[in-house]
């Protein structure tokens, strides 16, 4: 049995809060760790007596730990938020497709993030910003509900001065709050973006994906240039069960990390 | 207007690609300013006789509530358009505007616009459509933001 059927013990090693619902968990490996994983990949988390779900890796592949950054919505994830310090919990995977951000070297990154949609870039972006000159412009667009749903705020002017072009929106602010307010597809249009050049990195809930990709194709990105995470209800993550099915694919195996050329014609349809 | 100004002026996203005589027509009612942080373009309720091709800078639009902080209803920057309320009656600011930041734009007087419009029906046609097209932007965006995307999404969503 591989570490894909059979969860692995990892223990909690850290745990950060990030919002009021989201938490980041550093986990460390008790046995034998999962294979090493890829920015954009996900494992399947079990927490103990309760069940299990597909949670994205935002932490940089480094080391057999892994970073995961949890919002707590229902009863899994509740529990995984709510685990602390020395707590086992199960994981299997790394399951899926990544970003391929090394295979962007030499061109534009634009890493457009709605809410917790960051979690699975951030892996992403710390291994542009770990090869720096290995990329030209990487600019970073991020949308969130307010300024105090902002995951991984601590490290925003960080990545400003490793090289990042960091812009913030939110959606609703009083006064005080220096940054933008508005849509996360109204920041594209205040970028520069080579579109020849440019790969686009889009994360966040469906809509916002959907516009934000189209937004990026009106400033001349071509569609397999832009690529999205997907998420449907992963279960197996082995492709077996069929739950994440979306069309032709299979998200767990197929995705979650998929080209809007491929994805486009699949997220306006109702049902299939 | 002169030189880099101009230049300037005819480069804006809201001026770009209209005839160079409509160009110089919108120029005469343009003064190019910069304002700095804090500075206040107009109140919520003021009469609307300006409007603003933003350059550089960031503004916010606000509305104040009584012992609450303002709210920010949006921010406009580098490339927008500032002010929409000169073009159709009452001609009365339904939000505030603020500088975030130090700002440079072109004001333009919004009445002189109008006269002009009225007078030279091809430019009014020129300056209506992309002011509806300015309109249509904010509508576009508002309609996202009204669907509140980064609300806690469904129970047995997948990985995020």
């Amino acid at each position: 049995m591989s570490l894909q059927t059979i969860p692995a013990r990892y223990r909690v090693t850290s745990r950060a809060v990030e919002t009021y619902d989201t938490v980041t968990l550093g986990l460390e490996p008790v046995d034998q760790p999962i294979a090493p994983h890829q920015p954009g990949q996900f494992t399947m988390l079990y927490a103990f007596g309760v069940g299990e779900v597909p949670i994205s890796i935002s932490g940089a592949p480094a080391g057999p730990g892994l970073a995961q950054t949890i919002r707590s919505v229902g009863a899994v994830t509740s529990a995984l938020c709510a685990a602390g310090q020395g707590q086992l919990i199960g994981v299997r995977g790394p399951f899926g497709t990544g970003w391929d951000v090394a295979g962007a070297a030499g061109r534009d990154l634009v890493v457009v993030a709605g809410g917790i949609g960051l979690a699975p870039l951030r892996g992403a972006l710390l291994a542009a910003l770990e090869a720096r000159e290995s990329y030209r412009r990487i600019t970073l667009l991020i949308g969130s509900r307010t300024p105090d749903d902002l995951v991984f705020a601590a490290e925003l002017d960080a990545w400003q001065e490793r090289g990042a072009d960091v812009r913030v929106t939110v959606d609703r602010a009083a006064g005080g709050w220096r940054g933008h307010v508005g849509v996360v597809t109204q920041l594209i249009d205040r970028v520069e973006i080579d579109p020849v050049a440019t790969l686009a990195l889009v994360c966040g809930p469906e809509v916002m994906m959907r516009f934000t990709a189209r937004a990026l194709c009106d400033r001349g990105v071509a569609p397999d240039s832009i690529r999205l995470s997907l998420e449907r209800n992963m279960r197996c993550g082995t492709a077996e069960c069929g739950h994440c099915q979306l069309g032709p694919l299979l998200l767990c195996r197929d995705g979650p990390v998929v080209t809007y050329q491929r994805a486009a014609p699949l997220l306006s349809i109702k049902e299939l | 207007m002169t030189g880099s100004p101009a230049t300037a002026f005819a480069d804006h996203a809201f001026v770009r690609g209209m005839p160079p005589d409509h160009v110089a027509r919108l120029a005469d009612a343009a003064a190019a300013v910069s304002v700095p942080a804090g500075h206040r373009f107009f109140e919520e309720g003021g009469n609307a006789t300006k409007f603003w091709l933003v350059t550089v800078g960031h503004v916010a639009l606000d509305l104040r509530k009584p012992g609450q902080p303002d709210l920010i209803v949006e921010t406009l920057g580098g490339g927008d358009v500032l002010g929409l309320s000169w073009l159709s009656p009452p001609c009365e600011w339904q939000f505030g505007a603020v500088a975030v930041e130090a700002t440079d734009a072109f004001e333009l007087d919004g009445r002189a616009v109008i006269a002009l419009c009225d007078s030279r029906p091809e430019f009014g046609y020129q300056i209506t459509r992309r002011m509806a097209a300015v309109a249509s932007r904010r509508l576009h965006a508002t309609r996202i933001r009204l669907l509140d995307l980064y609300g806690a999404p469904a129970q047995g969503a997948g990985a995020r």
